[in-house]
């Protein structure tokens, strides 16, 4: 187990300088340069200098890819190349808007997803199956963004259940009981189908398994074949696919974020990409890397845990 | 003595709903008792339904698509199954009748250990505590012979051997002291010294407990061993069906005949293996008689060697550490022309290691294959690539040796185009029609798919694409193993012309000892990677030195 | 089973997809679609779609009546103020009058005549949102099935030399692989779509198709993994069959169905992607059209009541792509008949 999780951990290393690699080289090469944008509506060349060589600009590229090392190393991203934050606070003050409303789609994901598979599991190959699978087909063809449109409009604006767009900066109750429900009703309209046929496909398969067969022949009733052998099987790549989608939570929704307003980290993505503002993409990606790869071993450690079989190599 | 009849099955007709308005009937008409105290046996071959009547006693046929007839009854101690609700045949199954089934290790639960399992079929029949479950299942398991069981009842089925997750399974199925025990095929996927475990477990207990087991099966020499009764399946009917030692003795109908004719003896070696057809035409008298002599002597010229070769995987282990398995260790001996070297032992024997190794599909890690005085194993890739023409393989699985999405006749054609055989895909195609009708295909098969053929059909494809290269050695990985007894007899008395008439040599990997006996001039006998005997076919079934080789030969069914 | 008449694994599933009542019903809309398509692409419909030939959010035919700011029944006088002298007096351009008069005259005004209302309405510029719905659909399909292309490519390329070989190569493919899956995806594209920069439907295909390519990966190297020690493949090695022999004319084919159900899928991905990076402006330019730059304009329509856009481009997309979901659906049990609904 301990030389497991070592060599794990060792196995990181390199996809970390990969990553590294790949946010540097687009950025380096083909972005566009930030001084520019920085040195405002009448740009003159000496301000632009004096820019590049506070920035860093102007050392040659090994030597700002080393300091970019460093920063991995020491998890300090320094300032906004647009706002002079430091990155490290800008994060910390946006992490948690992002969850705020990505924990509360993750769970119901989980809840109505599982729970809607198992009933349709259940009753596989009956109109209620069919149904419900077409409908989810289509549910999760139609694009978040007209979703997000429509019922903003409809919601928001016609009917006024709730606000259009805001968010109140610590009052985490008024976020959740005011302007979290509808962002996250809307990204579960898409979210769910997906999840939902996915989990019907891993409880059908486990279902025609040999060892159903057997819990029949023992006289066990179809509930409890269902709940006691069919489900705790499914549970395997259930779990592992919740845990594979924890990253995400971090990252958020930018799409959401952005047109309801929600000072997120979504939405801190898209500002620095538009803004070239290096070091926020640095971290963002860097944070996000690790996120991922930390959330792959959990869920190899939980598939362990949940899969009697499964040994480690 | 006169036996009350536990089970009655009257009549039963079953048709599957197939979809698109197809349906198959696979039980036409069945009639057949199970009394007290006693053990039936269905035989039969694949297709022959009979797992479909077993399946319907314990309510285990799919609703949706099955159809009994109007008049079909099973009658357990006088009361119509057919007729349940759901809820009393719950009741029953587990309790009154219980089942076992062909691979235990799918069968078994993966995610709960065995102990939890027992307790569970306790728990939903008899109204008792956790605890007395427990101590209930160590008794089980005891009883069926696992080793330390208070241990071991906290283990994973996948930490157990096939043969103890099957006696694991035979302990949850008698659990609840059943009247009716049935067994589907429950050796079959074990090895043959396990097998015999089994069978004797099975025995026991059904004296001890007193009750009855209908045993499934398509091996009728095991049944031989275990069997009061007897009833012989082909196509949903029943051939013919009667006492043990009455039916064995002399079999009435010609299809049983046959099967016990079909299948290699290992006292009896006839210059061809008699066939279905055989029998069922009428042909019974005019079977060749004589036996076949077999062995190599001194004087046979050796076209293989294999010296001390070795194959090895290694495994991670640790942080740093490497571990090194033995597939395959010091394997030593000689191939001669148009001769059949036949390779025996159990699973995880190494046996179809050696022979992937020697035509270089594994890589290998010592040891010398001389062909010809050069040395195989040593020839580069493209030097080595001339010699696949000349050695061959025909795999186990014919369903999954022929590339789906070929044609037989791309089948046939790829081969020779790759070598260069022939100048034009029109010589080739017409060689390859001829090699169809040598291995008796149907003409028409050359521009069909391989899944409209069975499965015997398509290991005669396979051959054929081995004859296409006109091979000197083809490996034969367990070759027969997957077919039933009457095609398997069919394709080893193809296999015996072919050699007569190219000269081919043959390396026969199986772990059936009697098929091996009857296609072998020299036998090996592997035992986890290593030989632990090689001698001339003969003198090895007459006379085994290794205790390993003993206990082989002691386990053949229908040798008690 | 040889009673049947010969089949190829092709046939039999274009059998079962052609007797499928659903997939015949969609694989008629979608034809309509890509004829429509093709069609706006040679400039057969909806040539015109960025000229106003109508007046600023015209209104849809079936509501022409209704008032319309600029249009019939308008509520709206245009203000017109008359040229007298005490304005001549405070206008620094009075004295130039009879000079722009005479310089207006060599551009004789054309009378534009703008229809009150067109078919399914206008949009702020009189452009009809019919022929933009078109128009903007051909820009979509063709974004959504060239990066889909390009990204299966990449993907089934690099997933089947990974998996066939294995080893270092392997490794060193999973390593790339990993560095893809270990960035958010939208961050990537964001990324990749700032970089790429130069603002084009081909820089929107490329940038999907660069980023999309790992889904595609992992499936074709999983599956070839596992027909690598198929028995079959075993076989053409024992033939002497070359590695890409094996690679490309025997594992292929029997993975290629489920490339292109992931090819279907992935169209539906990069239609739906375009959307989301059109609306963020990093995608199709603006003045060009698709359906994303449609959505993105009917927020600001939307407060103004303006509804027939976005009524029209969320029909007119979500047939489309529900369409193609449902029979990406059918496409795949279709191929895979044991896995269908029991």
């Amino acid at each position: 187990m301990t030389a497991y999780l070592i060599r794990r951990i060792w196995q990181m290393i390199p996809t970390m300088i990969g990553v590294m690699l790949l946010v540097f080289f687009i950025f380096n090469v083909f972005g566009a340069d930030p001084s520019v944008i920085l040195a405002g509506k009448i740009p003159n060349k000496e301000k632009i200098a004096a820019i590049q060589a506070q920035l860093g600009l102007l050392d040659p590229w090994w030597m700002q890819l080393l300091i970019f090392a460093k920063q991995v190393v020491t998890f300090d991203f320094g300032r906004s190349w647009s706002t002079n934050e430091p990155v490290s606070a800008l994060l910390m003050s946006r992490a948690p808007v992002t969850l705020t409303i990505m924990l509360q789609v993750w769970l119901l994901d989980a809840l109505i997803a599982v729970s809607l598979a198992s009933w349709v599991a259940y009753r596989r190959g009956s109109l209620t199956d069919r149904t419900i699978v077409t409908i989810s087909t289509a549910a999760m063809s139609i694009s978040l963004l007209l979703y997000v449109v429509v019922g903003q409009y409809v919601i928001g604006r016609v009917l006024g259940w709730f606000p259009v767009s805001g968010w109140a900066m610590n009052d985490l109750w008024t976020n959740l009981t005011r302007y979290a429900p509808l962002p996250v009703f809307l990204v579960l309209l898409v979210s769910v189908a997906p999840s939902l046929r996915l989990y019907r496909s891993f409880i059908v398969e486990e279902a025609n398994q040999d060892y159903v067969r057997t819990a029949r022949a023992k006289g066990a009733g179809e509930g409890r074949v269902m709940l006691v052998h069919v489900l705790r099987n499914a549970a395997v790549p259930i779990v592992t696919n919740l845990g594979l989608q924890l990253p995400g939570l971090l990252v958020g929704s930018f799409l959401i974020e952005k047109i309801f307003s929600i000072p997120g980290v979504g939405g801190e993505i898209v500002l620095a990409v538009s803004n070239n503002d290096f070091p926020i993409i640095k971290a963002i990606t860097v944070y996000t890397a690790m996120v991922t790869m930390i959330a792959n071993l959990l869920v190899d450690v939980l598939y362990k845990w949940l899969d009697p079989r499964v040994e480690f190599k | 003595m006169t036996q009350k009849n536990l089970l009655e099955i009257k009549d039963l007709r079953v048709t599957f709903r197939m979809g698109q308005g197809q349906r198959f009937e696979a039980l036409k008409g069945v009639n057949y008792v199970v009394p007290e105290h006693a053990t039936v046996a269905l035989v039969g071959e694949s297709g022959s339904g009979k797992s479909v009547s077993a399946m319907a006693i314990m309510g285990l046929l799919p609703k949706s698509n099955t159809e009994f007839a109007a008049e079909s009854q099973i009658l357990f101690n006088g009361i119509d199954l057919l007729k349940e609700t759901d809820d009393q045949r719950r009741a029953r199954c587990g309790q009154q009748i219980s089942m076992i089934f062909q691979d235990p290790m799918t069968s078994l639960n993966p995610v709960y250990r065995v102990g939890e399992q027992i307790v569970e079929v306790l728990m939903l029949h008899k109204k008792i505590s956790k605890k007395a479950a427990r101590e209930r299942a160590i008794e089980l398991l005891t009883e069926v012979g696992i080793p330390d069981p208070s241990k071991r009842i906290d283990s994973y089925p996948h930490e157990m051997s096939g043969g103890q997750q099957q006696r694991v399974m035979i302990a949850m199925a008698i659990a609840c002291e059943p009247k009716l025990l049935i067994a589907d095929e429950p050796t079959t996927a074990l090895d043959v010294t396990v097998q015999k475990q089994i069978i004797e477990l099975l025995k026991k207990l059904q004296r001890s407990h007193g009750m009855s087991i209908l045993f499934i099966t398509h091996d009728l020499e095991l049944v031989r061993e275990i069997a009061d009764h007897v009833v012989v399946m082909q196509h949903g009917v029943i051939r013919e069906q009667g006492a043990s030692e009455a039916l064995f003795e002399a079999p009435q109908d010609p299809y049983t005949r046959a099967l016990l004719a079909c299948r290699p003896h290992i006292d009896t070696r006839p210059l061809r293996l008699p066939v279905v057809d055989d029998f069922l035409q009428g042909r019974e008298k005019d079977l060749p008689q004589g036996e076949r002599s077999r062995g190599v002597g001194p004087a046979d010229p050796i076209v293989l060697e294999v010296k001390g070769l070795s194959k090895t995987y290694t495994v991670k282990q640790g942080l740093f550490g490497h571990r090194e398995v033995h597939a395959v260790k010091d394997v030593s001996f000689k191939l001669a022309r148009g001769k059949t070297v036949g390779i025996v032992g159990e699973s995880g024997s190494g046996k179809t290691t050696l022979g992937k190794t020697i035509l270089r599909l594994h890589s290998c890690q010592g040891g010398e294959v001389l062909f010809e005085g050069k040395d195989l194993m040593k020839l580069s890739d493209k030097d080595y690539k001339p010699y696949k023409k000349r050695l061959n393989i025909i795999f186990q699985n014919p369903y999954a040796s022929l590339n789906p999405r070929f044609t037989v006749g791309d089948i046939l054609m790829e081969p020779m185009r790759v070598h260069g055989i022939f100048d034009s895909d029109k010589d080739r195609a017409d060689h390859a029609r001829e090699l169809l009708k040598r291995v008796s295909m149907p003409d028409g098969a050359f521009f069909k798919y391989p899944h409209e053929f069975s499965g015997g059909q398509r290991q005669r494809i396979s051959i054929a694409r081995c004859l296409t290269m006109k091979p000197e050695i083809i490996v034969c990985d367990e070759s027969v193993s997957a077919l039933d007894v009457s095609v398997q007899a069919q394709v080893l008395n193809l296999l015996q012309e072919l050699q007569e008439e190219y000269g081919m040599s043959y390396l026969f990997i199986s772990h059936d000892l009697s098929v091996v006996k009857y296609i072998s001039d020299e036998v090996l006998v592997m035992n986890q990677g290593q030989m632990v005997e090689y001698a001339n076919s003969d003198q090895l079934y007459r006379d085994p030195q290794h205790p390993y080789t003993q206990k082989l030969l002691a386990a053949i069914p229908g040798r008690g | 089973m040889s009673q049947q008449a010969s089949q190829s694994f092709w046939q039999a599933a274009g059998k079962r997809l052609w007797r499928d009542n659903l997939a015949k019903f969609c694989m008629a809309i979608l034809a309509i679609y890509f004829v429509l398509a093709l069609a706006s692409k040679f400039g057969l419909v909806a040539a015109d779609w960025n000229k106003g030939v109508g007046v600023s959010f015209a209104n849809p035919n079936f509501m022409a009546d209704e008032p319309n700011p600029f249009g019939k029944n308008s509520q709206m006088k245009p203000e017109s103020v008359p040229m007298d002298d005490a304005t001549r007096a405070v206008d620094p351009l009075a004295s130039y009058e009879a000079q722009i008069e005479e310089a207006a005259k060599a551009y004789p005004a054309v009378e534009e005549k703008r229809a009150w209302s067109l078919p399914l309405g206008g949009d702020k510029w009189g452009r009809d949102v019919l022929a933009k719905a078109i128009k903007g659909g051909e820009v979509s399909i063709t974004v959504g099935v060239l990066a889909a292309l390009l990204a299966v490519t990449i993907g089934t390329i690099l997933g089947a030399i990974s998996g066939y070989f294995g080893r270092v190569i392997g490794d060193v493919l999973e390593w790339f692989y990993s560095i893809f899956t270990a960035m958010p995806y939208f961050l990537l594209v964001l990324a990749i779509a700032g970089a790429v920069g130069t603002k084009g439907i081909a820089a929107v295909i490329i940038v999907l198709g660069l980023t999309g390519w790992t889904s595609v990966y992992r499936l074709v190297r999983a599956e070839y993994i596992k027909q690598r020690g198929r028995e079959y493949v075993q076989a053409a090695d024992a033939i002497g069959a070359s590695q890409s022999r094996m690679m490309f004319v025997h594992i292929l084919p029997n993975v290629s169905h489920l490339i292109l159900v992931q090819l279907s899928q992935l169209v539906i991905d990069f239609i739906k992607a375009e959307v989301v990076l059109s609306f963020l402006g990093f995608g199709v330019p603006l003045d060009s059209i698709s359906w994303g730059v449609m959505i993105n304009e009917v927020t600001v329509e939307l407060v103004l009541g303006k509804w027939w856009q976005l009524a029209t481009v969320a029909i007119v997309m979500s047939t489309f792509v529900v369409c193609f979901g449902l029979f990406t659906d059918v496409l795949r049990d279709a191929f895979d008949p044991k896995a269908t609904r029991r």
